[in-house]
């Protein structure tokens, strides 16, 4: 007999104790590679509106999606502003709904192809895609087509109808959405690119970039029982998306947001791109033939200062494509 | 082959990504006995009823063997039991339980008489029988344990396999699935096909055709050494060496008594059209035959089984022609709770596109819930008592839980009982399967005075609009005329209680098109309007 009882229990509780002591250090260390990552986002990214005195927005027309994408970029100094080496990059695109890319319910699957391919190009370590869909998420990712062009482009699509995982957070100096469960992909990246389709709506009066961000958040339901403008504004206290590309290249502009066919699309082939999430829904507004301030949720969040809807006192630049 | 239809129907009904194509899933449940049956009572008689009927008429219940998922479900019970036991069990022959198989047999064909047909066929046909199992128990199991992986691969960085939400069945609607797996487990474990030859109604009508199959088992007695191999073998409990037969009305065509002769004693020999007779010739006699070098067959004595199956296959027959003169009247009509102090109607059972009509739907589903499973947004659940006790877990929609997608039609693809009918999906996007109804006084924006249209945001149709209404808010707005009843806007309403339901309508209707004109840009020009 080699091992008598007592040895043998020393030994395993010693085995035990290791295992125990470097699982919870493993976890430890996660967690606070994971704060160290999250506190630092803001150092990364510095906002454009935000240190400058006007907020800049670039808008360009009269080309095919990807060139008035790469255009807006261009002018907006290059992806490599917004996304640096190694970082990881969410893309929250409009893929909310079980229709063909020119019923334009979603965001137009060219666009998001090309945001991939930029982001990877300035060196993005990972990106990551992912809607809270209304429709089948199934069914809404590929017939959406932005599947096929995240992938393509070797972009990660995410299950944006797992409850698991939604996280509550707290939103201080929010009017209504004081709290709210958020998908851990927008609390966890490095750099967050909002990039909507702009559309009617038949309760918003118009969808584009921050009520895209309903979609960020699992119980859509509290947003339409509480002051459906107030709480889409509440968001932006929580998270302002780094960078804003509206797809205006098609825009349903009745019987939205789902729309019931192509005779609601016009053919209108713009992009906004902005830093300013009011800046870019302002405009957006303007597209459609709105005053900014007739959208409520754009007066609400000027107003709380959260970005500015005075088209007139900002830096627009204007790129047309012919 | 009993593989292949064993795996294929439970991976059907246990598929929660969508990876079988509906038209494999349509042709497998299509080679079941009594959906095929079905279907020929709704008009179509399809080449798998034909040639199941012949097959068996040839070859005996090769149906139960090979093609009945409930039968090859006991078959791996049955072996995996015998894993577990020091010895393998021998199940020595048995008389019939005739009482007990004709019993079961005549009460699902009185229930076909009295125009319960969708009610008695529901309850005891195995393949329906099966699909409630795996449907209802197998595929949420399935489920945990894909939830399980995924919550380690995401933790891991990958996505490939995501959480998907389990769709359990009410729990009264659980119950009966859960006896019935109870009670076929165990008499598999412990008594081969007891079940196929007692309970089960199909196996009982297969075997009375069985009886006068072309080809039978028979044992040779001169080659016949009495090693009782092939009982060993036997899952039916139906060869009796002692009298030298094999009563072919219960052998479920397996056929592993063949394999298991080794002095090719047990042959599939071709017997015309001599009708078998349990209790006819003895072991004995044949050997006096030989012995005489006789030609004498001994006396017939009457035979009861035969009688029993005739008797309750002329009830059946009977049966189906009455069914047809039952007033509808007779049957079980849902009763509707009141629902409060609001202008909203009843709530009303919704049936699945393809359903033509309620009482229709009824009369053909045998509640297999292979639409439930192959529904993407599992809006469709089995009901407990809202069609009535008739409807008994029949499919349902529930708005509850989820809406039915415009552009999917699968449910209409994949019933194999013809109780839901195949639609274009042109045709599907205008079938109306019921009507929405706004209580405006339960609307948000009418009680909160915020804006709020998440109904009319989710309609496809545009049956649910919004119109202006006061301080520039928008109102929900109903046009019963364009709606399907598909039940987004009841899903979408975040009211408490709901003021938008929709309820289901008894005929499937057809919803009117919402024509309109090409919209025109807002901003129209060649500059940017800021």
């Amino acid at each position: 007999m080699n091992i008598d009882r007592r040895k043998f229990l020393q030994k395993g509780l010693a085995v035990g104790a290791t295992v125990t002591f470097l699982a919870s250090a493993k976890l430890l260390g996660e967690d606070t590679a994971k704060s160290a990552t999250g506190d630092k986002v803001p150092a990364k990214n510095p906002d454009l509106g935000a240190g400058d005195k006007k907020s800049v927005l670039v808008a360009v027309r009269d080309g095919d999606r990807v060139t008035m994408l790469n255009r807006a970029m261009d002018a907006l100094g290059g992806m490599g502003v917004f996304v640096k080496k190694g970082q990881t990059v969410l893309i929250k695109p409009n893929a909310g709904w079980d229709v063909t890319p020119e019923c334009a319910a979603n965001t137009h699957p060219d666009i998001v192809g090309q945001l991939v391919k930029l982001c990877f190009l300035a060196g993005a370590k990972e990106v990551k895609i992912f809607d809270h869909t209304c429709d089948n998420w199934q069914r809404a990712y590929a017939n959406s087509g932005i599947e096929k062009a995240a992938r393509d482009a070797g972009a990660t699509l995410v299950n944006g109808n797992d409850e698991s995982m939604y996280h509550e957070v707290e939103i201080p100096g929010a009017v209504k959405l004081k709290k709210t469960r958020v998908h851990e992909l927008v609390m966890k990246c490095d750099v967050f690119i909002n990039a909507p389709v702009l559309k009617h709506h038949g309760g918003a009066t118009m969808t584009s970039c921050m009520k895209n961000l309903m979609g960020c958040t699992w119980d859509r339901g509290f947003y339409h029982q509480n002051d459906l403008h107030q709480c889409i504004a509440d968001f932006l206290l929580y998270k302002k998306p780094a960078l804003n590309i509206v797809d205006a290249y098609h825009p349903m502009v009745r019987n939205g947001p789902r729309g019931k066919g192509v005779e609601d699309v016009v053919e209108m082939k713009t992009l906004l791109a902005s830093t300013d999430i009011v800046v870019a829904d302002a405009a957006a507004a303007k597209l459609l033939g709105h005053k900014p301030e007739a959208i409520r949720h754009v007066s609400i969040a000027s107003a709380m200062g959260l970005g500015s809807m005075d088209l007139e006192n900002i830096a627009i630049q204007r790129i047309k494509i012919a | 082959m009993a593989l292949v239809f064993f795996v294929g129907l439970t991976l059907s009904f246990v598929d929660f990504r969508g990876w079988m194509p509906t038209g494999w899933v349509h042709a497998l449940a299509g080679w079941q006995f009594v959906p095929a049956a079905v279907l020929l009572s709704t008009g179509v008689l399809s080449l798998a009823l034909v040639g199941m009927v012949l097959l068996t008429f040839l070859l005996g219940r090769v149906y139960c063997s090979t093609l009945c998922p409930l039968g090859v479900y006991q078959d791996i019970v049955a072996r995996i039991a015998d894993r577990f036991r020091p010895k393998k069990l021998l199940l020595r022959f048995a008389q019939p339980h005739s009482r007990i198989r004709y019993g079961f047999l005549g009460i699902t064909l009185v229930g076909i008489a009295v125009g319960a047909a969708g009610f008695s066929l529901a309850l005891l046909d195995p393949y329906s029988n099966y699909g409630r199992i795996a449907s209802s128990l197998f595929r949420p199991l399935g489920i945990l344990i894909n939830n399980g992986v995924a919550t380690v691969g995401n933790s891991m960085g990958t996505y490939a396999i995501y959480h998907v939400t389990p769709s359990w069945a009410p729990w009264a609607a659980l119950l009966l699935p859960i006896i019935m797996l109870l009670i076929v487990t165990v008499m598999a474990a412990t008594r081969g096909r007891l079940y196929c030859n007692t309970i089960c109604p199909v196996g009982t009508f297969l075997g009375g055709i069985a009886r006068f199959s072309l080809f039978r088992l028979e044992i040779k007695p001169t080659d016949c050494h009495k090693c009782a191999a092939c009982i060993r073998h036997c899952k039916a409990q139906c060869i009796d060496l002692r009298a030298g037969q094999v009563d072919f009305s219960r052998c479920v065509g397996c056929m592993n008594c063949i394999d298991a002769c080794d002095r090719q004693a047990m042959r599939l020999v071709f017997k015309g059209t001599k009708v078998q007779r349990h209790k006819g010739t003895k072991w004995a006699d044949v050997r006096r035959q030989k012995e005489e070098g006789s030609n004498a067959t001994p006396a017939q004595p009457a035979n009861p089984q035969r009688r029993a199956f005739l008797t309750s296959s002329t009830t059946g027959l009977i049966g189906l022609t009455g069914s047809l003169l039952v007033p509808k009247a007779l049957r079980a009509e849902p009763t509707n709770p009141s629902s409060g102090s609001t202008t909203l109607p009843a709530s009303e059972v919704v049936c699945p596109p393809g359903a033509v009509s309620k009482v229709r739907f009824l009369d053909t589903c045998t509640s297999c819930q292979l639409c439930i499973s192959i529904c993407p947004t599992h809006v469709i659940e089995p009901a407990f008592l809202e069609y009535g006790v008739q409807g008994l877990m029949k499919p349902r929609l529930n708005f509850s839980r989820s809406f039915c997608n415009f552009e999917c039609k699968r449910c209409t693809e994949v019933c194999p009982d013809g109780a839901l009918l195949p639609l274009t999906l042109a045709d599907k996007k205008l079938t109306s399967i019921g009507v929405a109804h706004l209580d405006q006084s339960l609307c948000i924006v009418e009680k909160n005075g915020t804006d709020c249209a998440a109904c009319s945001e989710h309609c496809p149709t545009k049956a649910v609009d919004t119109i202006p209404f006061r301080d520039g808010l928008f109102l929900p707005k109903v046009d019963e005329s364009l709606c399907i009843g598909c039940g987004a806007c009841e899903y979408a309403c975040p009211a408490k209680p709901k003021a938008i339901i929709v309820t289901g309508s008894s005929t499937h209707g057809r919803a009117r098109i919402k024509v309109e004109q090409k919209a025109v840009n807002p901003t129209e020009g060649d500059d940017f309007p800021f």
